[in-house]
């Protein structure tokens, strides 16, 4: 007799510092949802979320904006009653989001984490102007102008630098990213 | 002398013959099993039933047996059966032995032929084992008729009416300086709104002035000794300065004491007493103690306004403690609970926001003889509030602080909202998780609260903040929650909340269980005997609990609980004698050391240590026949009855002697 | 004289270059030795964990290893984010074996090992715990004059770790800034998130975050907002006329390290504390300079 691999295991065995599976633990009391910070511009409030993973109802989490509004500011972890890391929840609805590539369209977070994993194994340190590619494109015209200003006020304030730097290793990690993840054709 | 041994396997049903092949057995005990004394072997199909029974009665008669066997199901269920049996045969009932062929070997195993060896195997042992056993007698105690009940609260004080109404001594150990406990604290109860102190005081008066019972109030007890029908308890009173022979309660002194103190006991630390003060106006008894920790007399050496102006010169500042030592046959322990301090939650505000209330502040405020009389008004002791928000749930059913629930914070927080509703007309908001009312007239009680337009927002509050985002919070508290049934995150602005606050066991309750012998749960509640079926005795006979120190409880609840308990004391002492079963340790004088290492593996602290012989000597009224002081004897000098060294080697042997052999006896 | 592995992070040499001259200026007074890590890697910040975990603790580990070849035991990083996912990561190093070895079976590319020996500790903490409020008070030379600050804890120092039940309303922030001379204002949202990298991802709900700790600063009479974490300092800073164009608002309210406070008080140059260097216009950075030195 074959046990239904429920979507709420799915995402429980993708949340690694937690045993069995949290998610079934919830009572659904709301305490996350009352503290979260960005909860006005989630489609589904967290507590929301929670219900629709133990029902099963995997197309409308995913196709929710909310996990990718996540901060990951860990305010509702500390204080949920029945003990769920509901951040790193969060973050394992994000990492399920990416690896099935299902996710709403035009959100900025997806293109985003996976630009930045790829600037490091490309240099080991973070450089701003690279991930703009990510999020200009989804900015308006005006946003944009006002990136731009914002951008040169920063390099002319000596806070950002004109070119990325690498670190002397950079070859080494990408060797020890590859131990861990399959890295394709990254040079 | 070889026994007579006889064997009785039973079929129970098909529990046992459905797998084991019982015929079979019952014959190969009666031929193999012959040289080891077994001179009749049977298998019956119900060997617990009055016919079964009689198989057995009827062979020690006519055969003259000296020892039985049973091989059926776990001593659990039918060992008093059979010894009863035994024992109407005029048998010693110990020297009948039952073994479990079902729940160890029917009920386990499918593989019916391995099963059914498996069943020689454990007679056999049992067959073994049972020539060794000894004639035992129970041990019997006698109870003294007093009874000592400690803690003055609403289960305290019914345990011990009900134990002086039925004409036995009861000693009431109180450490306030009245009864009344927490019920004394409340204005109304749930579900009938009943006032609090008008139901309780009769019953508090009651006690005062009952024959029956002797009051130790401002009493704590420090030591107990003995086990059940003789303990020895010492109680020490705390000199009250306050001659009881001549005080009348009149009220001069305190109304003259110049020295206020914030109550936090009573008053929740909403109002203030003085130095010398009874702490509230029906308090039983009615004298009044001094705080001397607070009291100028006895920190500077000066004022005695109260010795000055009491009418009967009843004031004696050189009162001492006094230590009674107190001789009775069984105790009560409903020493009551705790409020869980808020103030481990800071995003509720306690302490910080101003009106933030705790459950019991509420109720002290809601009280007509409370320090505002009963009107619900703000801290600034004037402004009535418009919207009142009510939060469930305060530190309970939350892993980061108590994961159980205490209970009554719902049907309280109703009581709240109700109050609310019928004194100011603000608008109130109850939060909550889920709505737990179980009780007679609980439901109802919700329905009401619903007409009365209660706002009942289904959702743990996150926080409750200050810090107004838009005009309308301005000079407001903000009860931020998630309304789960909408699911929007609300931020309602309210002049007052009230926290209902969890239950939690006496922060001493560890200590005072520890000193009585009995243990206590995770959480600090005294464990009962069984959770479903025994709530009110627990391990250490003698000692029962009762009320909210066994659990989070309501009222009925409580005197329920402390009914029971006066009715389980009521039952020994009229019996006058108990028997406790004599399966005990018992040390050899002569093989042992004096290393004392059995002393503190006791877990019943029932091993004396004899200084002038420096040998240890169990007492067999507490001892519960465990084994540990038996096993942890280095010098093996600790045998148990029913579980000597012999027995227990002989039945290894006797289950292991077919195995040697594969299937064939040697 | 301690020494310390410094950690910096990618922001500090970048938009929170401040932050690190001021963390240097106001270790040397404090005899502390911030060394810096060599050929240390981005932390990754919340950014590695929607695409692997096991790559996360990695590249975390990668610092870690680093750190302890040096033979000092202690690992201090400025920015909250680094600060946990190196605390966290360490935690994990040590409480399973086998995520150790799969992580060492990766860092060997770079001939690293990680034992998970390091004492993972945010600036803050060390610089209190450390030298301690009563060494603090004797370096300062310039006490703050009352200047009414807000303590902007912001969530990654404080959480997920639970120390104590004090996670809700930790002290220590304010008992530092009365050591300097400062009066810190009751700052409710004072652990409460400014967004993060929603400031890029999701900039609706950043701008609203800020503007609410914005209008507390505010309402709290609070004169400047002091910062632990690069990116809570560059939200709060950065996207200030943001939000003042989003809401309508008009707040301006200067944001500063709390090291460029202690610098401050402790008589160092602003340049030295890199006060020059921020973004708001002119005309506000220079009457930061005026708030401080007051």
């Amino acid at each position: 007799m074959a046990v239904e691999y429920s979507f709420s295991k799915e995402i429980g065995d993708m949340m690694y510092a937690s045993h069995k599976n949290p998610i079934t633990e919830c009572l659904q009391c709301g305490t996350c949802s009352g503290t979260c910070p960005a909860i006005e511009f989630m489609d589904h409030s967290p507590r929301k979320i929670i219900g629709m993973i133990k029902a099963n109802l995997k197309e409308e989490v995913l196709s929710s904006n909310t996990y990718w509004s996540c901060a990951s500011c860990y305010h509702c972890t500390v204080r949920c009653p029945a003990g769920i890391d509901i951040t790193e929840m969060m973050y394992a609805l994000k990492r399920y989001s990416m690896w099935k590539g299902q996710f709403k369209p035009g959100l900025i977070g997806p293109d985003f984490s996976e630009s930045f994993v790829k600037m490091i194994v490309n240099s080991g340190r973070s450089y701003e102007p690279i991930l703009a590619a990510t999020y200009l494109p989804k900015y308006s015209a005006s946003a944009i102008i006002q990136e731009a200003i914002t951008a040169s006020g920063l390099v002319l304030g000596g806070k950002m630098s004109l070119f990325p730097k690498k670190i002397k290793r950079i070859k080494n990690l990408q060797n020890a990213v590859r131990r861990i993840l399959p890295l394709g054709d990254v040079s | 002398m070889t026994e007579r041994i006889g064997v009785y396997v039973c079929h129970c049903g098909t529990n046992i013959a459905g797998v084991v092949n019982v015929a079979e057995v019952s014959e190969w005990a009666g031929n193999e099993l012959a040289r080891d004394g077994v001179v009749i072997s049977r298998d019956y199909k119900f060997m617990c039933s009055s016919l079964g029974q009689e198989l057995i009665q009827k062979d020690i008669q006519e055969l003259g047996l000296t020892r039985v066997v049973v091989a059926a199901c776990s001593p659990h269920l039918h060992e008093a059966t059979f010894r009863t049996a035994c024992k109407n045969a005029n048998l010693n009932p110990y020297l009948c032995e039952l073994v479990s062929i079902r729940e160890q070997d029917s009920w386990v195993h499918t593989d019916k032929d391995a099963a059914t060896q498996k069943a020689k195997a454990i007679i056999s042992g049992g067959v073994a084992r049972v020539a060794h056993h000894e004639s035992l007698e129970p041990l019997r105690v006698p109870i003294h008729p007093a009874t000592m009940v400690v803690g003055g609260g609403i289960a305290g004080i019914q345990a011990a009416l009900e134990i002086a109404d039925a004409g036995f001594h009861v000693y009431l150990v109180e450490r306030e300086p009245s009864i009344g406990g927490h019920m004394a604290q409340f204005d109304k109860t749930f579900p009938t709104l009943d006032c609090s102190a008008c139901i309780l005081t009769p019953k508090m008066v009651q006690v005062g002035s009952h024959p029956n019972i002797t009051l130790l109030t401002w009493s704590e007890v420090t030591k107990v000794d003995g086990y059940v029908g003789s303990f020895s308890v010492t109680v020490n009173k705390k000199a009250r300065f306050v001659d009881t022979d001549t005080c009348t309660g009149c009220g001069i002194c305190w109304e003259k004491c110049p020295k206020k103190v914030v109550d936090d006991v009573y008053e929740a630390g909403m109002n203030n007493r003085k130095a010398v003060y009874t702490p509230f106006p029906q308090a039983v008894p009615k004298y009044p103690v001094i705080d001397a920790p607070n009291c100028t007399f006895f920190i500077k050496g000066t004022c005695k306004a109260c010795e000055k102006f009491c009418p009967t010169g009843a004031i004696n500042f050189e009162q001492k403690d006094e230590e009674v030592t107190l001789q009775v046959g069984n105790i009560i322990l409903a020493t009551g609970y705790d409020l869980f301090d808020t103030r481990r939650m800071p995003q509720y505000g306690y302490g910080r926001l101003q009106n933030v209330y705790t459950s019991l502040e509420f109720e002290r405020l809601s009280n007509a003889a409370g320090p505002t009389g009963g009107n619900i008004v703000l801290r600034d002791g004037k402004t009535v509030p418009q919207a009142v928000a009510i939060v469930h749930c305060v530190g309970s059913r939350d892993q980061n602080y108590n994961p159980y629930c205490s209970s009554i914070c719902c049907m309280q927080s109703l009581k709240f909202a109700h109050l609310v509703h019928e004194r100011t007309g603000a608008e109130v908001y109850n939060c909550y998780i889920d709505i737990r009312t179980p009780g007679k007239g609980y439901e109802e009680f919700y329905n009401r609260l619903l007409e009365e337009g209660t706002n009942f927002i289904r959702g743990k509050v996150a926080e409750i903040s200050n810090v107004p985002r838009v005009p309308e919070e301005e000079g407001k508290l903000i009860v931020q929650v998630e309304d789960t049934l909408i699911a929007k995150q609300r931020r309602i602005p309210v002049d007052m909340v009230i926290l209902s606050a969890g239950l939690e066991a006496r922060h001493d309750a560890r200590d005072v269980a520890k000193m009585f012998g009995i243990s206590c749960s995770i959480d600090d509640w005294y464990i009962e005997r069984h959770p479903k079926l025994d709530p009110v005795a627990t391990m250490t006979d003698g000692i029962y609990i009762a009320g909210c120190a066994q659990g989070p409880k309501d009222i009925p609840a409580s005197v329920a609980q402390g009914a029971a308990a006066a009715a389980r004391v009521l039952g020994k002492i009229q019996q006058k004698e108990i028997s406790l079963e004599p399966v005990r340790a018992t040390v050899n004088q002569e093989q042992c050391s004096g290393c004392r290492i059995c002393n503190d593996l006791c877990p019943f602290n029932a091993i004396l240590f004899h200084e002038e012989t420096m040998v240890s000597e169990v007492n067999h009224a507490l001892c519960q026949g465990c084994g540990t002081c038996v096993a942890g004897c280095p010098a093996g000098a600790i045998s148990g009855t029913g579980f000597s060294n012999d027995q227990i080697l002989s039945q290894i042997n006797g289950l292991l002697l077919l195995r040697i052999t594969e299937n064939e006896y040697a | 004289m301690k020494a310390y592995a410094y950690y910096p992070g990618c922001s500090l040499e970048s938009l929170g270059k401040s932050y690190h001259l001021s963390t240097l200026e106001v270790a040397t007074k404090l005899g502390m030795e911030f060394a810096e890590l060599e050929d240390w890697n981005c932390c990754g910040a919340t950014a590695y964990f929607p695409v692997d975990e096991l790559l996360s603790y990695t590249l975390s580990a990668r610092n870690l290893a680093i750190a302890e070849k040096t033979g000092l035991t202690d690992f201090v990083a400025p920015c909250s984010a680094c600060f946990k996912n190196a605390y966290t990561t360490n935690k994990y190093l040590n409480s399973d074996p086998d995520l150790a070895d799969h992580i060492n079976f990766a860092l060997e590319a770079d001939n690293l090992h990680v034992q998970g020996t390091m004492h993972v500790r945010h600036l803050i903490e060390v610089l209190l715990e450390d030298a301690g409020l009563e060494t603090i008070k004797s370096q300062v030379s310039h006490p703050l004059n009352d200047l009414h600050v807000a303590p902007y804890y912001g969530c990654q120092l404080v959480r997920p770790r639970k120390l104590d039940e004090n996670v809700e309303s930790p002290h220590y922030f304010e008992d530092l800034l009365s050591a300097l001379g400062a009066s810190p204002v009751e700052f409710e949202s004072r652990t409460r998130c400014c967004g993060g990298s929603l400031i890029i991802t999701n900039r609706a709900a950043a701008l609203d975050m800020v503007k609410i700790l914005l209008q507390d600063a505010t309402n709290s009479h609070a004169q400047i907002i002091a910062t632990t974490c690069p990116m809570c300092n560059v939200n709060l800073e950065v996207y200030q006329n943001q939000v003042n164009r989003e809401f309508g608002t008009n707040y301006s309210i200067p944001v500063v390290y709390f090291t460029q406070l202690m610098g401050s008080a402790f008589g160092c140059s602003p340049k030295s504390l890199g006060i020059s260097k921020e973004i708001i216009p002119k005309a506000l950075a220079k009457s930061q300079m005026e708030v401080i030195r007051k």
